[in-house]
């Protein structure tokens, strides 16, 4: 078995990595709000990085464990209790079956992740674990958790290597103001020079409208040349909306996959952790970046995880490849550089294919 | 011919010419064919819409030089005739009663009888523009605008999945439960979005539907088989 939960909290879902490649179908991408802290999570219990695990929001579940498992708590600081004591958080620890986890109100940041070795036990849904509450699929019958739900281990764990290693530190930044770097686009032409100066200069509140869906803001109304439509086009997670009134709409994890209405600029994605962490009453200043920056962000922060799980998660050295059945032969030097074999390798039931190619000897 | 935009840090929008036409929405069907069989490393989902194409990618491994050579190589040849014949796929439908809520103001808003009215409906194809709003919930449109009306004035705050739905030149059909608007011209047995299937999708951007009246015992004959898994929705190529 896994955990039962004897009280879900306000929102609590499980996330995997997200749904993708059935957004041309009108499916919402889904997945977790602070993809950072869920992965973290996940490195730290030594899983694959997009592993099912739980989001809780605002306010945490109560989990009892049925059977012994190691788990990591990271996002914001719910200060969770194991059986009554405070557990550190950013850090494995061993639970034993019986022990109850309760996640209390968060402290900062808006969303928690619990990871589990080996991950939890829902169905694939077109290839993902992750629940889309909008569109009732996926996770726990396509729904937030409700209290008596049991949840199985996919492959539970009692012991992990490194286990004093495994930990990180990765806090919630303080206060209540918040940039979010922007790419401006792809319909800023539709604003005039005072819209933008609007939109690019003056604070925006995050009102209560806030969900996995969207965060809706307020403050001053960002002028357009005409009105807020356009003809329905594609969206991606980190949009910003503005419809006719002026003001604006962050899309997020679950946001429809097309949309009529003007979008002035796109949350960089190294950024959509800092939103999916707001809470209502936090305050917002958008600054616009080039792409190439957006980039450069982007790869420093897979780097920072890549050192965080080949510290953690990198095989011994003494270890046994586990492919050595399919390792290419060796080729004399004379054929330098070798042939291309491609391999197909299946990963949370997703085809990828790889190629692999002796270039040296 | 078409403009290029940065959506975000991971993605590119192709637009073409800013209408809802069939003929600009099959260059872009045409271009995401043409892209998908490169498999350019690094690119991820294409999503096609009335009149742009948004393109995934995945800034550590895509070379951005390349798509975007792709891109404009793929527009400058665009060739709509090697597009693949169009599906039209039959959509059965029961005009009646409780499933048709809508049909007798239909009627009575056009000054038609509710036989010209089902006729009028089921007599010319529809163009899958796109999908979207909720999963396999498709935008279609014909040529002609054989209704007058559109929205109601005061939308239903929830509809059964399985209803058409029109307005103007509109035809959709609802996948699941929800709000809407637009007035219920009749019900279909089949689903939109069946998640127990592999490819949940009964319909993908760039086909053609067709729908066919059904009485009651044959709505209800499809509905068993949709409910065991069975049914087969009817398909042909479109002629010309």
């Amino acid at each position: 078995m896994g955990i039962v939960v004897e009280n879900p909290g306000v929102l609590t879902t499980v996330q995997d990595g997200g749904r993708y490649g059935y957004e041309q179908f009108g499916v919402s991408p889904s997945g977790p709000m602070d993809k950072e802290s869920f992965q973290i999570a996940n490195i730290l219990v030594g899983n694959p990085r997009d592993l099912s695990a739980l989001e809780a929001t605002m306010l945490g579940p109560t989990l009892r464990f049925t059977q012994d498992n190691i788990i990591a708590v990271t996002g914001g600081d719910m200060m969770p209790l194991l059986d009554e004591k405070p557990l550190p958080m950013n850090q494995a620890v061993l639970v034993k079956a019986g022990s109850v986890l309760k996640l209390r109100a968060a402290r900062n940041g808006c969303r928690t992740y619990v990871a589990f070795a080996g991950g939890l036990d829902v169905p694939l849904v077109m290839g993902s674990r992750a629940t889309g509450v909008q569109n009732k699929v996926g996770g726990l019958e396509g729904r937030k958790l409700a209290k008596g739900d049991e949840i199985g281990f996919l492959a539970p764990k009692t012991s992990l290597p490194r286990m004093a290693e495994r930990r990180t530190d990765h806090p919630m930044p303080a206060g209540k103001e918040r940039v979010l770097r922007v790419i401006l686009g792809p319909q800023d032409d539709a604003f005039t020079p005072q819209g933008m100066d609007t939109f690019l200069g003056q604070p925006y509140n995050v009102t209560n409208d806030f969900d996995r869906m969207g965060c809706r803001l307020d403050g001053p109304v960002i002028q357009h040349k005409v009105d807020g439509n356009i003809i329905s086009d594609g969206m991606v997670t980190g949009a910003i909306q503005v419809p006719t009134s002026g003001l604006p709409i962050i899309m997020l994890a679950e946001r429809q996959t097309v949309g009529g209405y003007t979008k002035i600029a796109t949350v960089i994605t190294a950024d959509l952790p800092v939103i999916g962490q707001c809470r209502p009453g936090d305050v917002i200043r958008f600054q616009s970046v080039p792409v190439s920056q957006a980039h450069q962000l982007w790869r420093e922060m897979q780097n920072r995880l890549n050192t965080l799980d080949q510290t953690l998660n990198a095989p011994a050295p003494q270890a046994q490849p586990s492919v050595q059945a399919h390792q290419p032969p060796v080729y004399p030097e004379t054929t330098l550089p070798g042939p291309v074999r491609r391999y197909r390798i299946t990963v949370n039931g997703k085809v990828y294919e790889t190629s692999i190619q002796v270039v040296s000897q | 011919m078409y403009t290029l935009h940065d959506v975000g840090d991971q993605a590119l929008l192709v637009e073409f010419e800013n209408e809802i036409s069939m003929e600009v929405n099959r260059k872009v069907v045409a271009l995401k064919r043409a892209l998908e069989e490169q498999r350019l490393p690094g690119i991820g989902e294409l999503i096609p819409t009335y009149r742009s194409l948004v393109i995934h990618y995945d800034p550590l491994t895509a070379d951005l030089d390349q798509l975007k050579e792709a891109i404009d190589q793929g527009v400058k040849h665009l060739d709509l005739s090697s597009l693949p014949k169009s599906i039209v796929t039959e959509i059965p439908v029961l005009y009646e009663g409780e499933y048709a809520l809508d049909l007798e103001e239909i009627a009575r808003i056009e000054g038609k009888t509710e036989e010209e009215i089902i006729r009028i409906h089921s007599q010319s194809d529809y163009y899958v523009y796109m999908l979207g709003f909720a999963p396999g919930h498709p935008y279609t449109a014909r040529f002609e605008n054989p209704f007058s009306f559109k929205r109601r004035e005061t939308p239903r705050v929830r509809i059964p999945g399985g209803s058409i739905v029109v307005q103007l030149g509109l035809s959709d059909i609802i996948p699941f439960d929800q709000p809407c608007g637009w007035n219920i011209i009749g019900t279909t047995p089949i689903l939109a979005c069946d998640y127990r299937k592999k490819n949940p999708f009964l319909l993908k951007a760039g086909q053609w539907i067709h729908h066919v009246p059904v009485d009651k015992a044959e709505f209800m004959d499809i509905k068993r088989q949709v409910e065991l898994g069975c049914y087969q929705p009817k398909t042909y190529e479109k002629e010309g």
